[in-house]
């Protein structure tokens, strides 16, 4: 009896010790968190709120070379507080994040979800869109039925109705400067918050194939806008001018001569960042650094799939979000996170050249229908079909 | 003998034609006057309008004057000086207190508002309402240096709490332009209420509070709500919108020395309730938002009326160094509130909060904690009280003068002439009368109260029926409105006489009616003395944008985009030709509310429509847009239906940049009198 006790023993503390040496050896080098935008001490969110640790995120750190890689995923669904499932966009502002769902604005703030909806002053509960003005701190909220300021707690209701506003689908808000720009069903508008005047681009008055916009992005002076059948509408702001890019070879099925230009005239993103402007199609990726194009699709890359939903890029990264997974590309290395089918684990692939790493993750993300991503120092939010996740920064 | 004859007959002849004549001169100049006036007593003093409704020329400026109109005031720290913005002086003067006179004036911009000192005292900021910008003045050269560039209508202005930047508040275009002192440049602009004006930092400096005099846009028929801003001087942003219930024309905003409580005057409107009940109390209320800036955080509304006496249009307020006392200007009463502190804190700290609530309608509260009712001239405006709390110096607007009110023995002092022009004119009587409430029932309001600024308060009112909810009429500009008759939304009547007169008593404001003398005055103000600002946010210069341009092109045309022409009556320019944009006929536009009688409606001039939100007789249309997104689905008004959105949007545009004729014909944008 004695003898088993002591081998049970000696047992439990050659467990324990070796529990504690794996846990010592997976534990992220530097992985202090933020959250915040501006200001919010490293650390508000807990790296690890759950115990959950990701299944070889050294690995994947070291595949990824200087590519940001996440891990600690945390999903919230209804059942954290969410109002839906479907998450369309996130953002995140300062000690808070900003997600658009099917039934309200949730906004995530000291661990708790608080839902605002119509009966709040939102002009729709279908938010699709958010962006923040840098300077005055003003949210603006694109919705399925109008377009909200949401300023000190104050929503105000723009719409086709009260306003010079384009159309009450706004897929896309974008602030820039003293400048809101939306991309509607029925064309780009372009909002002085000074003049509080609005303008219309359309098929009209700019080189589109129709008004649907699906979004915007601005810098440098400049606009770009991904308009369906368009490719990508560039609007010179001290010019006034315009300049379509389309694909050059016109075909719909194929990208027939590589690289010739952007891969695809139905667009439904732009983003710009690092002088280098990314658009993203339903049909993969190019990449536009002022002189020439570059086209990425799933068969030749990383790329989680060619049909994409929506991309943002931050600094030298961009974040695409497709339809069987969230991409990570820096023009070199891509990280592309995808959920397990059968679980809610899920892999890395990291993908430099020809050669793929699969890396397992433990939990994923939410679900594999991506359509908005956020990133911000340490942390990536990303909205998906099935919730929203949120990942730390492994290192 | 032949001699005086060719003289005497000549003179017979004109003496007996002229003694034939005058019966029928007379009689034709009774008929003239009875409809002019509605009546058939008045005067036959043909000077009444033929010399006192000159707008210009010589006549005009023979019998008007320029009058300085000070506003706004602040005292310098060491209580010497007095720095006063002269509104219709266009002017900074700077007052030496013991002398009691003018010893500087500095020349600054267009229809200055308010005036703030650097924290050196070296350097003061005079923004100026028309002309969208701030001079500053350096006050050892008494020279303006530097004119910073702001939003439309500045107003307000306040320091950061470190002085490197400025707030202004932006009147026209309802947002805060924060300067950077150091560069001279907004670096950003905040959204604020409707129509903002005030601006006051708490006691740290960590917060500002800018109230709004305008409601936001309710549901048609809803409680009115008016926002107060707050914004964190730290980041400089909005931190809080706090939507004050019920309320509007919040002017300014002070805080106590202890830091415990805002308080703020107000005007509760009561709109819906049919204006011919002002003699029962209901028409108008005026008071004070007390807000509590520690808990439990009330927002307390109180009445400085009494129940047989109103006192409106509350416009300044001061508090005494020790926080004993508050001192509020009513502009419509002729008189200053003097408010014990230490009374508002009982009544907080006594009373439940359904008290609270009643409080908001009681008109005998004020006997708690109203003081004195300290009587001053014409149109009390801007208060300022010297560094030690001693002295209360009173704008006394329209009468360019300070009163200087010992806030010991609360009673006037002493008096600050400020040289302006000795005589008062028809149109400066006029004026007076119009900022009085001594012509309706107990006080209750004046013309400025429905037409701040002799513009519109932005309310729909139930006016000229007995019946709750009918006939419901939004408030008109008045803003040169003198040569755009008929007048009212059913135009009936066809001169500003009658619309003032006998009628004008009977039904809104219960009492006396203008004596012919006021009445001449009054008329000759509203017909001559009301001037549109200059539109320097949409046609600044008088070159149109070419969205303004196309805009222009869709007001004028006479065919619609698929090439059909459009029936002569369902063409903009048909109703609203130049140079008003009214043809001042009564039109059918297909607005007609089941609750409004069966009538037409006077079409209405379209100069700075922009700045006379809602739209329509009953105000049903929030912005110029839904005029037809939202109300125009038939085509009476205008044949827009074939347009698109972009060129909707320009015809909007090109409405917005309609402006007053006077800026038309000279860029100065300078009014040639005031009054």
């Amino acid at each position: 009896m004695k003898k088993s006790f002591k081998i049970i023993v000696a047992s439990v503390i050659a467990a324990g010790i070796l529990l504690a040496l794996f846990l010592l050896f997976i534990k992220p080098a530097g992985s202090s968190v933020s959250a915040v935008r501006t200001g919010q001490p490293a650390g508000s969110f807990p790296a690890n709120p759950d115990g959950i640790t990701p299944g070889n995120s050294s690995g994947v750190i070291k595949e990824a070379k200087a590519m940001p890689v996440y891990g600690h995923w945390r999903n919230f669904t209804t059942k954290d507080g969410l109002p839906s499932d479907k998450a369309y966009t996130v953002r995140i502002d300062g000690e808070r994040v900003l997600v658009g769902t099917h039934d309200g604005l949730a906004v995530f703030e000291d661990e708790k979800w608080r839902t605002y909806t119509t009966k709040d002053g939102l002009a729709h509960n279908g938010v699709v869109s958010v962006d923040v003005d840098a300077l005055t701190g003003d949210v603006w909220i694109g919705t399925l039925g109008g377009l909200n300021r949401w300023s000190a707690g104050k929503f105000e209701t723009f719409n086709q109705f009260n306003s010079g506003m384009p159309n009450d689908l706004v897929y896309n808000v974008f602030c820039y400067g003293k400048d809101l720009w939306i991309a509607t069903a029925g064309g780009a508008g372009h909002y002085d918050t000074r003049s509080k005047q609005w303008e219309i681009f359309t098929e009209i008055n700019a080189p589109m194939h129709e008004p649907w916009t699906y979004a915007l992005s601005a810098g440098d002076g400049k606009i770009w806008i991904a308009a369906w059948g368009g490719g990508v509408i560039e609007y010179n702001t001290l010019t006034g001018h315009f300049r379509d890019y389309v694909d050059p070879d016109g075909f719909m099925e194929i990208d027939l001569q590589p690289d010739d230009g952007v891969i695809h005239d139905i667009t439904t993103a732009t983003s710009y960042a690092d002088s280098i402007l990314w658009v993203s199609t339903y049909f993969g990726m190019s990449r536009y650094d002022g002189k020439n194009w570059k086209g990425y699709f799933k068969e030749d890359s990383g790329l989680a799939s060619n049909f994409i939903n929506f991309l943002r890029a931050e600094g030298s990264v961009v974040f695409v979000c497709c339809d069987n997974g969230l991409s990570t590309f820096d023009g070199e290395t891509w990280v592309t996170y995808k959920k397990n089918d059968s679980d809610e684990n899920g892999k890395a692939l990291i993908t430099n050249g020809k050669e793929v790493t699969e890396v397992p993750l433990s939990p994923s993300v939410a679900h594999n229908f991506i359509i908005g991503v956020d990133a911000y120092e340490d942390v990536l939010w990303v909205a998906t079909s099935k919730g929203v996740s949120r990942g730390v920064l492994l290192r | 003998m032949r001699k005086h004859l060719k003289i005497l007959i000549p003179v017979a002849v004109i003496l007996i034609t002229a003694g034939a004549l005058y019966p029928f001169y007379h009689r034709w100049a009774r008929e003239h006057v009875n409809y002019l006036t509605a009546t058939n007593d008045h005067p036959l003093k043909c000077t009444s309008c033929h010399l006192y409704l000159r707008k210009s020329g010589l006549i005009s400026k023979l019998v008007n004057a320029k009058y300085y109109s000070p506003f706004n005031l602040v005292v310098s720290g060491d209580g010497r000086s007095l720095y006063i913005t002269a509104e219709e002086g266009n002017a900074l003067l700077i007052v030496d207190t013991g002398k009691y006179r003018v010893i500087h004036k500095v020349e600054v911009g267009i229809r200055p508002h308010s005036i703030i000192l650097s924290k050196d005292e070296t350097t003061a900021y005079v923004s100026n309402q028309w002309s969208d910008n701030v001079s500053v003045v350096d006050l050892g050269r008494y020279l303006v240096t530097d004119t910073l560039y702001t939003g439309s209508g500045p107003a307000g202005l306040a320091l950061s709490a470190d002085g490197s930047c400025l707030y202004v508040v932006n009147s026209f275009s309802s947002d805060i332009s924060v300067i950077d002192l150091s560069t001279g440049t907004e670096i950003k602009r905040l959204s604020s209420g409707n129509n903002p004006t005030g601006i006051q930092a708490n006691c740290d400096g960590s917060r500002l509070f800018v109230t709004s005099r305008r409601t936001l846009s309710p549901p048609f028929g809803d409680t009115l709500r008016c926002e107060l801003t707050i914004i964190s001087d730290n980041n400089r942003r909005v931190a809080e919108r706090m939507d004050i219930p019920s309320a509007h024309m919040m002017e300014n905003v002070a805080f106590t020395p202890a830091g415990d409580l805002a308080i703020m005057p107000l005007v509760r409107p009561k709109n819906n309730v049919p204006a011919i009940q002002v003699e029962r109390g209901w028409m108008m209320t005026y008071g004070i938002a007390v807000i509590e800036q520690g808990p439990p955080g009330r927002t307390v509304q109180l009445l400085l009326d009494e129940p047989n006496a109103f006192y409106p249009d509350p416009f300044d307020i001061v508090l005494t160094p020790d926080g004993k006392r508050a001192f509020i200007s009513h502009a419509g009463a002729d008189c200053i509130s003097v408010v014990d502190i230490e009374a508002v804190r009982t009544i907080l700290k006594e009373s439940s909060a359904d008290m609270l609530y009643r409080y908001s309608n009681h008109l005998g509260i004020s006997s708690r904690f109203v003081v004195k009712r300290i009587p001053t001239g014409s149109n009390p405006k801007g208060l300022a009280l010297s560094p030690d709390g001693k002295k209360l110096f009173v704008a006394e607007h329209l009468l360019d003068r300070i009163a200087v009110i010992s806030t010991e023995t609360l009673e006037i002092t002493g008096i600050i002439d400020l040289d302006g022009p000795r005589r008062t004119t028809v149109v400066r009587l006029g004026r007076q009368l119009f900022n009085n409430a001594g012509h309706t029932f107990q006080n209750q309001y004046s013309c400025y109260t429905c037409h701040p600024d002799a513009h519109e308060d932005g309310l729909v009112y139930n006016m000229a029926s007995i019946d709750m909810g009918r006939n419901m009429t939004n408030t008109q500009s008045l803003r040169n409105i003198g040569d755009t008759p008929p007048f009212k939304w059913n135009g009936r009547n066809q001169t500003v006489y009658k619309q003032d007169g006998m009628r004008f008593s009977t039904v809104l404001t219960r009492t006396e009616a203008f004596s012919y003398q006021e009445l001449d005055a009054i008329t000759a103000y509203i017909m001559t003395g009301i001037a549109n600002p200059p539109n320097l946010r949409y046609n600044p210069n008088g070159e149109l944008t070419e969205s303004q341009k196309h805009g222009k092109e869709i007001f004028e045309r006479t065919h619609d985009s698929k090439g059909y022409e459009i029936p002569v009556v369902n063409r903009c320019i048909t109703c609203h030709p130049a140079p008003y944009f009214t043809n001042r006929q009564l039109a059918d536009v297909g607005t007609l509310a089941v609750t409004d009688d069966s009538i037409l409606f006077d079409t209405p001039h379209l100069n700075n429509i922009f700045a006379s939100p809602p739209y329509l007789h009953d105000g049903r249309a929030s912005t110029l847009e839904e005029i037809w997104t939202l109300y125009g689905k038939t085509e009476q008004h205008g044949a827009v239906n074939d347009l698109t959105k972009m060129e909707l949007n320009y015809l909007v545009e090109y409405l917005k940049s309609l402006r007053d004729p006077e800026y038309e014909r000279n860029s100065t944008g300078i009014q040639k009198a005031s009054f």
